[in-house]
């Protein structure tokens, strides 16, 4: 099984090279790739340092566009499962061969780790909070199928996913959307617990000003998609 | 020549019109986006130098300034062609991401090659 572990990274330079060094020891027989999407900091350089893989965008494209570079890439280069890591270091890479244990045995197409269930000593402002609750509440109506944590950047999809990833993916805040998209095209989503670190560096990319329009732009976005053809 | 809001009307499609073939005369704009404008300018023309459409119209319509009919239509009009421009313009930033991601992919290719 290729399995090749994908890092979306904008200006992360403080923390890439420690999450790199980790999942490398964690998952040995996995490939990393970062796809630094066109950090102003040397993120590219710390990156190719530990002798990752590197894919520079030239441009900012958000993380919608960054995220399915790399899974182009995995479908290109033939890979079974892809993993996707953030670089800020809230995921711990022992988590991994959990995630892709369901994808393995084949119970499962798409694997989130979930920091709301059970076990987890992450805690984030009670605003986000509140957008999370709201986010699941309404994924698990659309899709229904319960969902605790549809925020999380943390999953593993196999290779069907990755080939329908590198054709439709979502620009904007793709992490929820895709959840709903995913269950409309009769994909298996599982939810796994896992512990989230606060970030050890950099900035989160949803400040609190930008949060009711991103919650307002992501809940149009998902009541749209219900209403959208079976594609495109 | 009197003037009223038919022919300056009539003044600004003739001058409007000119101005769009200009434009695809001199490759500003692309001739499948220059129909829609030549189009709108004939019709602005027809109407504002028959002035006895509108009226029939406005009569129907019991609307009491015919003229405002001129503005209905021009502004209809501008809301769906802006409309249209956004769907171009959402078409064209996913072909531009698309190309950019193909470019940085490329890229990664020759360096792993390189080295």
């Amino acid at each position: 099984m290729k399995i090749l572990v994908i890092i979306p990274a904008y200006n992360e330079e403080a923390t890439i090279k420690n999450v790199i060094q980790r999942i490398s020891l964690k998952m040995p027989q996995a490939d990393v790739l970062v796809v630094n999407d066109g950090s102003k900091d040397n993120t590219s350089l710390e990156a190719k340092r530990t002798g990752a893989k590197v894919i520079d965008l030239p441009y900012n494209l958000g993380i919608g566009g960054a995220m399915q570079t790399g899974y182009i890439y995995a479908k290109e280069n033939n890979y079974d499962i892809a993993v996707q890591v953030d670089g800020d270091g809230q995921h711990d890479p022992s988590y991994i061969k959990d995630l892709i244990e369901p994808i393995i045995s084949n119970s499962a197409d798409v694997v989130v780790g979930s920091r709301y269930i059970s076990k987890t000593n992450y805690k984030s402002s009670v605003f986000r909070r509140m957008g999370m609750i709201f986010f699941s509440f309404l994924v698990s109506i659309l899709t229904n199928q319960k969902f605790k944590d549809t925020t999380s950047g943390f999953r593993a999809v196999n290779k069907d996913v990755i080939n329908y990833f590198s054709n439709h993916y979502p620009v904007d805040y793709p992490e929820v959307d895709v959840l709903v998209r995913l269950k409309k095209r009769n994909f298996r989503i599982a939810e796994l617990p896992v512990e989230m670190h606060e970030r050890q560096g950099g900035k989160s990319s949803i400040t609190t000003f930008r949060s009711l329009y991103y919650m307002f732009k992501v809940s149009l976005a998902l009541i749209i998609g219900t209403l959208r053809s079976s594609e495109e | 020549m009197i003037i009223n809001v038919y022919s300056l009307s009539i003044m600004f499609s003739v001058f409007f019109l000119l101005l769009v073939i200009e434009l695809v005369r001199k490759n500003k704009l692309q001739e499948r986006y220059s129909l829609l404008w030549i189009l709108m300018s004939i019709i602005l023309l027809v109407l504002s130098s028959t002035p006895v459409i509108i009226e029939t119209v406005s009569r129907w319509l019991d609307i009491k300034n015919p003229p405002s009919l001129l503005f209905l239509f021009g502004l209809g009009y501008l809301i769906l062609y802006n409309l249209g421009t956004t769907v171009t313009v959402s078409k064209q930033s996913e072909r531009i991401t698309r190309l950019t991601q193909e470019l940085a992919l490329l890229r990664q290719k020759i360096t792993e090659k390189d080295s």
